[in-house]
């Protein structure tokens, strides 16, 4: 199972499919103060990834999976991204 | 293979059916709604499955049938012969294409080209506008190096960006930037636009490109895709148009060098650090020194490998940290206050990994089974409501099946083992009772064995309809080559048969079907003139008997002329001359499955390829049927092929010569005589027995076997009458057995030459059984005479 929810905790695991995009939200959306382990996520889905931006969880646990670790995880962090109306072309 | 791309193969072969069927029926009634959006469907999802796999050219030809399709669905086009041509050839290209790729896993070469004059004609009726690009990589538009950085570039991290933008400048080099805006839909086409990025080449940073505004969660719609990326990478702008090729006006490519970056960097927030000179300087002497810079990549790479395995910490992360800050000095990146930080340490790894221009290592493969692929399935449900309904159908491997009959075929041998069980009880043990018991228990197992049996010989069975399924195309293909108008009528296509049989007899059939539009059928003008209607028939019929299925392929064409058919196997040298006077027209016709007999005068490219009627009959024969051939001059000719409905189980007549046992299949089997030594007579060197007035050859089956055994001349003498081509043939043997069911298995390996064996079985008492080859019994006794 891609994804594990449990009160506090969602750990994400392996690949997170577009499948598994709507039980995340759905768990991210009704629990209070939400974490989640990314230790052992090879791959999140773009949706997940949005999902994970919006709702803004605690990541208790780094990837270990490079790309997400290196370029990824900086994303979650917010140290980088603009709003698309400075990027969106006139 | 991969297991998804071996389903898409599986699946798309009923897709090709489908979709050939329904074009078909298409034409003869152009204006059923139903039937149009049927074939949409089934080019759609053709469409969307073919493009989870690296097959560009599939996926635009596909597409370019589905613009097509749908022109015709919403009733802006006629569908005419020529557009149902064109949309017949296109995926007649896509079946040769997906055989290449189930053996090589990819598109043959010439996939391109061939797709683009296909798709050129399709996209023709609707006024040929958004022609597609000649090929992938002229997909995505050209970039050159730009001197103005697009707006976007401020998605990344101005330190980031000046660092860059230094190395860049001090070594005279560009990067790839580019912009990835997916649609918002794009998650419904199984698309992951993540995971598009994590398979950039070279990826030396990303930026995200977030909602103007967030929804709030609410109504937050997880499956619209909000989010974009910016990403730089030190791959070729050819990489990138490839790896985007699908998405190509969702992405922007700009490739800049240093100074474009830093125009953009004072445009907007100047102004640039200073003291940036020495810094190039000492940039430029040490990172050609190449030695050095190598070690500082595999520094950086253990650093990483460290950092990623066991997050550190203490006095192990700052140690970690130094290495790192040693190693980025020596490769010119700007010092940094190193905080004692996994993730930032990490990152900034990374990026220097990925900026090191002496990298010694490929950066990691893109990961193999990418998941969107997964996706698909679901996603297919989710914005299909009307797919899958009916009865839930369990699709099994066919070899699985195969392996089962194998297994039941073992359980009745084992199974059988039991009598002689019981028998040994009784004699060797004297228990009558415990033999007894065994023979109970043998009689339950016995029928569950043939319940068994009979179950999974259903599981095998197929209707007819499989068979005849390709006849209505290759009619109609036939008919436009030969300007022949020919209708086709299948009858009894449910009639079931084991598989094996159905797939045996495609090729028969076919042969049939050509020559019956070949030679058979007239064209109109003939027809007419000889008071028939303008258009033929070809009739396929289907009728189940018993344990047999007899299959009919009829026309209504000029049918075969005795003395015609006569007169040329006489000029072969088939047949004497007593022979073309004193044949009777069934016999005349039955002339042509002879070896080397054709009867048109002209070899066309249809049906004479060298393959005769024989090779139907040799084929029909193998599967242990029978053809027959009757035919009418000027009404037309019918082909008659009885088989067996299966051919997993073979009934078998055990006999045994000097103290071996045969088979002989039951089929041949007339019937079993016993004649007094004195009642064999001698014709021309040959043993005969006289049988209700007609005189039997006898054959010696021990000496034709090559096999010790003197009859005792004193006894009677047992013969088994066979018949064969409708001749019979006695075998003089040595006792005759029962009846029983044996799986025949070929002979294989050093077994394979003896042709006078059909195979070998197992017996209930371990023993192994050969069953004989009658044909080849019997032409080898001819030798031996």
């Amino acid at each position: 199972m891609p994804l594990e929810l449990n009160e506090h905790t969602a750990s994400l695991i392996d690949v997170v499919t577009v499948d598994e995009v709507e039980s995340l939200v759905a768990w991210l959306r009704t629990t209070s103060k939400p974490k989640v382990n990314l230790r052992r996520c090879n791959h999140m889905h773009t949706g997940a990834l949005q999902a994970l931006l919006l709702f803004q969880p605690r990541i208790s646990s780094t990837p270990t999976d490079a790309f997400l670790a290196t370029q990824v995880l900086p994303l979650l962090r917010g140290s980088s991204g603009v709003s698309s109306a400075e990027s969106e072309p006139p | 293979m991969n297991p998804l791309l071996a389903q898409f193969l599986a699946e798309a072969a009923d897709l090709l059916t489908s979709v050939d069927e329904g074009l078909l029926q298409l034409e003869r009634d152009p204006g059923d709604p139903e039937l149009v959006n049927e074939v949409f469907r089934a080019a759609h999802t053709f469409k969307g499955s073919s493009g989870l796999f690296d097959f560009p050219e599939l996926t635009r030809l596909t597409h370019a049938a589905e613009d097509l399709l749908d022109a015709v669905r919403s009733g802006r086009l006629a569908l005419d012969s020529g557009m149902t041509d064109d949309l017949l050839a296109a995926f007649d290209l896509i079946r040769g294409w997906l055989a290449y790729v189930t053996t090589h896993e990819q598109l043959p070469a010439t996939a391109g080209p061939a797709a683009q004059s296909l798709i050129t004609k399709l996209r023709g009726p609707l006024g040929g506008e958004q022609a597609a690009p000649d090929d992938s990589a002229s997909a995505v538009a050209p970039t050159a190096v730009s001197d103005s950085a697009p707006g976007w570039l401020s998605a990344f991290e101005t330190e980031w960006l000046e660092s860059t933008a230094s190395w860049l400048v001090t070594t005279s080099a560009t990067i790839r930037f580019a912009r990835y805006t997916p649609d918002e839909g794009c998650f419904f086409r199984a698309e992951d636009p993540l995971h598009l990025v994590r398979q950039v080449p070279a990826l030396a940073g990303l930026g995200l490109i977030q909602p103007f505004e967030w929804p709030p969660p609410e109504t937050y719609d997880e499956y619209q895709c909000l989010i974009g990326f910016v990403l730089a990478t030190r791959a070729a702008v050819g990489e990138l148009n490839h790896l985007f090729r699908y998405v190509p006006d969702q992405v922007e490519i700009v490739e800049l060098d240093g100074a474009a970056i830093r125009r953009h960097l004072s445009g907007e927030e100047p102004p640039p650090r200073p003291a940036q000179a020495a810094a190039e300087a000492v940039v430029q002497s040490q990172a050609q020194n190449l030695e050095l810079a190598r070690d500082a990549y595999a520094i950086l790479a253990a650093a990483q490998r460290s950092l990623t395995a066991d997050s550190p910490s203490g006095a192990r992360l700052s140690s970690v940290a130094h290495s790192v800050a040693a190693a980025a000095a020596a490769l010119g990146a700007p010092a940094e206050t190193v905080e004692p930080d996994v993730e930032a340490l990490t990152a900034r790894v990374a990026t220097l990994l990925a900026e090191t221009p002496a990298a010694p290592e490929e950066p990691p493969p893109a990961a193999p089974p990418p998941p969107v692929e997964r996706a698909t399935a679901d996603r297919g449900r989710a914005d299909d409501p009307g797919g899958q309904v009916g009865t839930r159908i369990l699709k099994v491997d066919q070899e699985k099946v195969d392996h089962l009959m194998e297994l039941v075929g073992e359980l009745n041998v084992a199974k059988n083992g039991l009598t002689f069980l019981a028998d040994a009880a009784e004699e060797e043990f004297g228990s009558r009772v415990l033999g007894r018991r065994i023979k109970d228990q043998y009689s339950g197992l016995h029928r569950i064995a043939e319940e068994l049996q009979a179950a999974v010989m259903d599981v095998r069975m197929l209707p007819l309809s499989v068979a005849f399924s390709r006849f209505p195309r290759l009619i109609r293909d036939l008919s436009r080559r030969l300007d022949k108008t020919v209708e086709l009528v299948t009858e009894g296509d449910d009639t079931m048969a084991d598989k094996d049989v159905i797939e045996a007899l495609g090729d028969p059939l076919v042969h049939l079907v050509r020559n019956s539009l070949d030679h058979g059928i007239e064209t109109s003008a003939e027809r007419v003139a000889a008071g028939k209607a303008p258009a033929a028939r070809i009739t396929l019929t289907a009728v189940a008997d018993g344990d047999a299925v007899i299959v009919e392929i009829a026309d209504d064409g000029r049918g075969i002329d005795p003395d015609k058919v006569k007169r040329k196997a006489y000029e072969k040298g088939l047949i004497s001359e007593d022979e073309l006077e004193a044949l009777t027209e069934t016999d005349a016709v039955d002339l042509i499955f002879r070896p080397g007999f054709s009867t048109a005068d002209q070899v066309s490219d249809l049906s004479g390829r060298g393959v005769g009627m024989d090779a139907v009959r040799a084929s029909v024969e193998k599967l242990g049927g029978t053809v027959t051939m009757r035919s009418q001059p000027g009404r037309g000719t019918s082909t008659r092929l009885r088989l067996p409905l299966s051919m997993a189980v073979t009934q078998v007549m055990v006999v045994s010569v000097a103290g071996q046992r045969f088979g002989i299949p039951v089929d041949l089997v007339v019937e079993t005589v016993r004649v007094p030594a004195a009642e064999i007579g001698r014709v021309l060197h040959q043993d005969v027995v006289v049988l209700r007035g007609e005189v039997v050859p006898v054959i010696d089956l021990a000496r034709v076997l090559d096999m010790p055994w003197t009859p005792d001349p004193a006894a009677d003498q047992r013969v088994l009458i066979v018949s064969l081509h409708g001749q019979r043939v006695g075998l003089l043997v040595e006792q005759f057995h029962r009846e029983v069911d044996v799986i025949l298995k070929p002979m294989e390996g050093l077994l394979a030459y003896a042709g006078e064996f059909s195979g070998t079985a197992l017996l209930g008492d371990g023993l192994v059984l050969l069953v004989l080859n009658m044909k080849e019994v019997l032409s080898l006794a001819a030798r031996t005479q």
